[in-house]
């Protein structure tokens, strides 16, 4: 009998609970967040309540190059948002980076970023969406951690008059960037698969993971908890994305599955409906599996799109009464 | 070598199955007919104008046990799917090819049927036939080159297909086995074992109602999949009821794929006749073929 091979368990163990993701530095009074578009393109008037607010909490605002900038639906060419985006990470004077709005782009540009400096000095890259590009390379190739959360498009025009949940969305970015734990009570849903989990959180937009698919930037899932979201599918697509995560084995050694919100679903034709509902089509995935699933978690193109710390270990609680995801590192 | 099934002769036998979406048996009867004037025997699965109340022809099941039972099924020689749709992906990991890798068939089909072609491509090294299906012999199209060529297809007749030139197109020669499908069902097989190994390859693609920006963004998974890097060449099939946002892209279809490829240097040609409108040619997937892109004539010949 030959040794136990010492490489092979040493990764199994970087695979489960050691958690070698480098966590960028939280904010400080003063601090300066940089503001661009790596996707879509957003004028200043899009982004002038989150400047607004981002300084009165406290912070500096840097504007680059591409607000403003347009080219078609872009933020300016692939190679403006690059340039703009490798700035940004390089400026060791600016220590988180929201982008200003999702839509479409990042694809484009990411593998004409160099990550050598940002490696040695990394900082807070915030966003959803289209930004889920972003999330997946950081995680997987950068071996960094980032923020899934709102962007400046969703800052209430009037803070004074907005509604509760959207005040304590943009918040909690807020807190996240302080570095204040998540605890995230949620409430209950009936067809929850009831358990506890342990892992490190990833996730994002579903056609975003999906497109990752097969890429350098494609999420190692296992041991891990998984949160998806999306907007504007038609059900038949939903599923068809889920199938190419159970079929690129995404699904099989998950820790925890989290469903965020799917929402404005494309309507199905009324003589051929796709006959399931989210649930349905998760269920079917995952069935075969045993842990912990939770539906309606406020992640998502909705009001309630709550700060999640992607890359960072997280306990998963899906009880009867209660739900809740707690951050642990 | 790439097993290739036994072509088809007079008295054959084609089972004609729905995998994913529903059809009415209404719109396969030209297509039936068509096929008994070729010489051959036609079994009509359940699955075609079932009771089916959804999208699907059936339930993940009954799909699956009637191709399963079309598979191994000895007097069966070959497997034309009436139509696509979705619903390949939801239970092809289910089924036992262990028969049919002892005695292939020709499996047939376009559209979500591209999951089943990359699949016997990848997993069982077997050829199959990309091809117009039951509904393009309707009205008058059983007559047309394009369903044609699928009978000349099965009759084993190696095809040499010319197509009109276009001003996009990069120039040059190329041989390979030849692969291809739906774009939307090349990028969702990414990452998963059925997707296309496509080095050496020359790769056909082609999609229907989709937006643009979603063309580029599934167009740049194959590309990080490292799917398009050692191409032999590219066919651009027809892009049909493209969609754009108010917002428009700002790209053309062979605008955004040049732009892509640039760093590449195997011939790209535009417009080849392959796609969800009638010009549908049969396409071998599989099989060595010699791509031509000259500024006269793009040429594809089977060799």
């Amino acid at each position: 009998m030959g040794m136990l091979p010492f490489g092979s368990f040493a990764a199994k163990e970087n695979n489960s609970n050691r958690n070698r993701i480098k966590i960028p530095p939280y904010l400080k009074k003063g601090d300066s967040i940089g503001i661009c578009c790596p996707s879509g393109y957003s004028t200043m008037a899009d982004i002038q309540q989150s400047i607004i607010q981002i300084e009165s909490w406290g912070y500096q605002v840097k504007l680059g190059q591409t607000i403003g900038k347009r080219d078609f639906t872009f933020g300016g060419t692939d190679a403006e948002r690059a340039a703009d985006f490798q700035q940004m990470m390089d400026d060791d004077s600016v220590k988180a980076i929201m982008c200003a709005t999702g839509g479409y782009g990042a694809v484009r540009m990411v593998d004409m970023l160099n990550f050598a400096r940002f490696k040695k000095k990394p900082k807070w890259i915030i966003g959803f969406s289209d930004i889920t590009v972003l999330h997946c390379h950081l995680n997987q190739v950068v071996h960094t951690a980032s923020l899934h959360s709102k962007m400046c498009g969703s800052f209430p025009k009037d803070w004074a008059i907005a509604d509760e949940i959207q005040v304590n969305t943009i918040l909690s970015i807020k807190r996240a960037l302080e570095g204040e734990k998540i605890v995230y009570p949620i409430i209950s849903n009936t067809n929850n698969r009831i358990g506890e989990a342990e892992g490190v959180l990833v996730g994002g937009n579903l056609k975003i993971l999906e497109n990752m698919s097969g890429s350098i930037s494609s999420i190692n899932t296992d041991g891990k908890i998984l949160f998806v979201e999306d907007v504007s599918e038609p059900l038949y697509n939903i599923d068809r994305m889920l199938c190419n995560l159970l079929r690129a084995g995404k699904l099989a050694n998950l820790k925890g599955l989290i469903i965020g919100g799917f929402t404005s679903i494309k309507t199905d034709t009324p003589d051929s409906p796709f006959g399931r509902d989210i649930i349905t089509i998760v269920k079917e995935k995952v069935d075969q599996f045993n842990y912990p699933v939770c539906f309606d978690f406020p992640v998502g193109h909705q009001k309630n799109n709550f700060a999640l710390k992607c890359g960072l270990v997280h306990r998963l609680t899906v009880g009867q009464d209660a739900v809740s995801l707690q951050e642990i590192n | 070598m790439i097993k290739v099934p036994p072509y088809l002769s007079k008295g054959s036998t084609i089972g004609l199955t729905c995998p994913a979406g529903y059809m009415e048996l209404d719109k396969v009867q030209n297509c039936i007919h068509t096929l008994q004037n070729w010489g051959y025997e036609v079994m009509v699965g359940k699955t075609i104008g079932s009771k089916s109340k959804t999208y699907f022809s059936g339930t993940d099941s009954a799909r699956r046990d009637e191709f399963q039972a079309m598979l191994d099924d000895k007097n069966i020689h070959a497997i034309l799917c009436g139509r696509g749709g979705y619903g390949v992906s939801r239970f092809i990991d289910q089924l036992d090819f262990s028969t049919f890798k002892k005695h292939p068939k020709w499996i047939i089909g376009f559209s979500d049927i591209t999951v089943f072609l990359a699949h016997l491509h990848t997993q069982l090294n077997t050829a199959s036939i990309h091809s117009p299906m039951a509904n393009a012999f309707n009205e008058g199209g059983h007559k047309s080159i394009y369903v044609q060529s699928l009978q000349k297809a099965l009759k084993g007749i190696k095809s040499n297909y010319t197509a009109a030139p276009n001003s996009k197109n990069k120039i040059g020669k190329a041989s390979g086995q030849l692969i291809g499908g739906n774009l939307a069902l090349l990028a969702h097989l990414c990452g998963t074992k059925s997707a296309y190994k496509t080095n050496g390859k020359i790769l056909f693609i082609e999609d229907i109602g989709e937006y643009i920006y979603n063309i580029d963004r599934m167009f740049l998974q194959l590309k990080r999949a490292g799917h398009l890097k050692k191409l032999a060449g590219l066919i651009v099939g027809k892009f049909t009821e493209i969609k754009d946002n108010p917002r428009p892209f700002g790209q053309t279809i062979p605008e955004l794929i040049l732009q892509h490829v640039a760093e590449y240097n195997y011939p790209v040609c535009f417009e080849f006749p392959v796609s969800h409108e009638k010009e549908n040619l049969a396409l071998k997937v599989g099989i060595e073929h010699l791509l031509s892109v000259s500024k006269k004539a793009i040429q594809l010949k089977e060799l």
